[in-house]
């Protein structure tokens, strides 16, 4: 019980989200195309270095940070974890998100005259975890059911999912009009590993009985389902069969799925432009290498009647006893299936409003250069992910700049589940055909890593074929 | 062109200090300090009879007994965390009759660890006789109790005016336990 009380505890200080709001919308990383496939296309033609174009990790709590827990302060641990204990909430939650794209690579395509469409592909890693804040099983760990007659406790506070898996996917961008680029990308999931623990339901409450003082009602149901783990555990499995197996899954494992992405850009006019899209809407069914774990039932104990024990029709009072046993060790018993089962993977929104403004003014006119575009850009963003209690939401505000001609920068402000002001950064440059990005949100947070609610980072390194070079 | 490179150095170089982030100072061998205190209470044993439940056959029975198998306090779980135990009785009588509960506790090789016993007071008029028990198993009992793996009842029905089936009243026996726990490394 303290183990798992206390694993809780610390991977709620651990926690990753995957908002890429900085990212979103930059067009001028070629990656952007990823969280809208019908986005703006600003080269002819990109491929990303293997293994670095796109590193992603992303943290943060809506709960406690790991500063408020751990600071070395001469304050009293135990006081230190009440108080986070009390302070969280059942849908306080964390998430891990880290993505690595193994290889990505894009080129535009069409007619002689106007290459108006675009096709980009490429396999990504992704590891993706939430678990909300088991609150009622922390608060029945510390203070015991004494102190809580009738409270009901919750047994679908326990909520967790987490997922290993591979991406390859291809997407098509096409530019139906001056104003219109539409886009759609097909994705195929292979999983590696994958637990889902989001349909509990149950509980657990002690209320005053009639035959004794208390009746203890237990009604649960609990269901943890995992894939790709069990064969992991065999006896026979050896680390290095492990890995090589693992790699195997990469790419083509033995549980597969679809999803599809869409988007779109519209140019309203001159300066301002909407767009939209929706990420990830697609399943994984999970029917190889499944191994489910159940508790279920319905109990109430008031406690035992050892002298006059109400033995039913032939029933003798060791039966009794026995029937009692059996009741609890049913109730608890974990019953383990291979049933598939299919998950839905976490869809998400974006959309955004921008207006660009502030044309470059030329010292001396230089006709070849392409720059029709504005140099600076403001708007608001929205972003949502469907997750297993409820979506999570956030808004950014931004502001976009062409500081010299091949580098960008792009600041953010986001208010979100995990904070009210986080502050993001990011910068793209461009040196020859060499792209290079580095972005992060709050940045404010740096300065103590350990209290940040949330820090994420991207970076990546790909090769462009700029149109203007055409 | 070297000074353009040069720009985006610093500029890059700029980000990733931005980036590295500093911490300040964080002590995770805390963790080890953790202690959790719950205190766990279940219904235990009950009783709710009426008279006749202690006649067989018309015959009065005055000593009623049984044992309850336990292996709870076995548990490795329970011998490290469990620091205190509290057993709470309560009874209410209503019959014209006098009588005593006895619990004893015995170990494996059916050796007496823990005894106590309580009586309560006949009811000429009926009405409830409530008596209360508190056994708390601290230290070197708490020791004993956890060596119990058997628990004898035991219900002795003191002598009195005799009980036929028209005998009013009954015997209402509640308990529960507390158990507190001390979970830390």
């Amino acid at each position: 019980m303290k183990r798992i009380c206390l694993f809780f505890m610390l991977i709620s200080v651990l926690s990753w989200c995957q908002n890429k709001q900085i990212l979103y919308g930059f067009s001028e990383i070629p990656q952007s195309m990823l969280l809208n496939p019908g986005g703006k296309v600003t080269n002819k033609g990109y491929f990303g270095v293997p293994l670095l174009s796109q590193i992603h990790i992303n943290a943060g709590t809506s709960g406690t940070t790991m500063y408020d827990l751990f600071a070395n302060d001469g304050l009293d641990f135990n006081l230190k974890l009440e108080k986070a204990l009390y302070h969280m909430q059942a849908n306080d939650f964390v998430t891990i998100n880290q993505q690595l794209e193994v290889f990505s690579g894009g080129f535009a395509y069409g007619n002689r005259f106007e290459k108006d469409k675009y096709l980009s592909f490429g396999l990504y890693q992704e590891l993706d975890f939430i678990a909300y804040f088991p609150k009622d099983y922390a608060v029945l760990a510390y203070e015991g059911n004494q102190s809580n007659i009738n409270k009901v406790f919750n047994a679908g506070h326990f909520n967790a999912k987490a997922e290993l898996i591979s991406v390859l996917h291809v997407g098509v961008n096409k530019k139906v009009s001056e104003q219109l680029s539409v886009g759609f990308r097909g994705k195929l999931y292979s999983s590696v590993m994958d637990i889902d623990a989001t349909n509990n339901t149950g509980s657990f409450v002690t209320v005053n009985g009639t035959n004794n003082f208390y009746n203890h009602i237990f009604n649960l149901d609990l269901e943890v389902k995992t894939s790709g783990i069990a064969s992991l555990n065999n006896n026979g499995a050896t680390s290095e069969s492990a890995i090589k197996d693992l790699r195997k899954r990469l790419f083509l494992g033995p549980n597969l799925g679809l999803g599809v992405d869409v988007g779109f850009t519209y140019q309203l006019t001159k300066q301002w432009m909407v767009d939209g899209s929706l990420q990830d809407i697609g399943f994984i069914s999970h029917s190889k290498d499944v191994e489910n774990y159940k508790v279920s039932g319905n109990y109430v104990f008031e406690g035992v009647n050892p002298l006059f024990p109400e033995t039913g029709v032939g029933q003798t009072a060791e039966d009794y006893w026995n029937a009692i046993e059996d009741e609890f060790n049913e109730l608890f018993k974990v019953d383990t299936t291979q049933t598939a089962y299919t998950t839905w993977r976490p869809v998400k929104l974006n959309a955004s409003l921008n207006y660009a403004f502030g044309k470059k003014k030329y010292k001396d006119c230089n006709c070849l250069r392409d720059e029709s575009g504005y140099q600076n850009a403001v708007g608001l963003q929205l972003y949502g992910i469907k997750r297993p209690k409820q979506p999570q939401m956030a808004l950014t505000a931004y502001y976009f700049r062409k500081v010299w001609n091949g580098l960008q920068t792009k600041v953010t402000y986001t208010i979100d589940s995990f904070t009210f002001y986080n502050v993001g950064l990011g910068i793209s440059a461009n040196l020859g055909m060499f792209n290079f990005y580095i972005m992060a949100d709050n940045i404010f947070q740096y300065k103590n890593i350990y209290d940040a609610q949330s820090v994420s980072l991207q970076v990546g390194f790909n090769v462009l074929f700029k149109k203007n070079e055409d | 062109m070297i000074k353009q490179l040069l720009k985006y150095l610093v500029l890059i170089h700029g980000l990733l200090i931005i980036n590295v982030g500093c911490t300040k100072d964080v002590d995770f061998g805390q963790v080890n300090d953790i202690v959790l205190t719950p205190v766990v209470e279940s219904s235990l044993i009950y009783i709710n009879e009426p008279t006749s439940r202690f006649l067989v056959e018309g015959v009065e029975v005055s000593v009623i007994q049984d044992f309850v198998n336990i292996n709870i306090f076995q548990e490795t779980f329970t011998s490290s965390y469990l620091i205190k135990a509290v057993l709470f009785i309560e009874t209410n009588n209503t019959i014209n009759r006098a009588f005593i509960v006895q619990v004893d506790f015995l170990d494996d090789l059916e050796q007496l660890q823990h005894t106590f016993s309580f009586s309560s007071a006949a009811s000429p008029t009926n009405s409830p006789i409530v008596t209360e028990h508190e056994e708390v198993f601290e230290n070197a009992s708490l020791e004993r109790l956890k060596n119990t793996t058997k628990l004898v009842f035991t219900l002795k029905v003191l002598p009195g005016e005799p009980i036929n089936n028209s005998t009013p009243g009954r015997i209402i026996l509640k308990s529960k336990g507390s158990f507190y726990l001390n979970i830390e490394n």
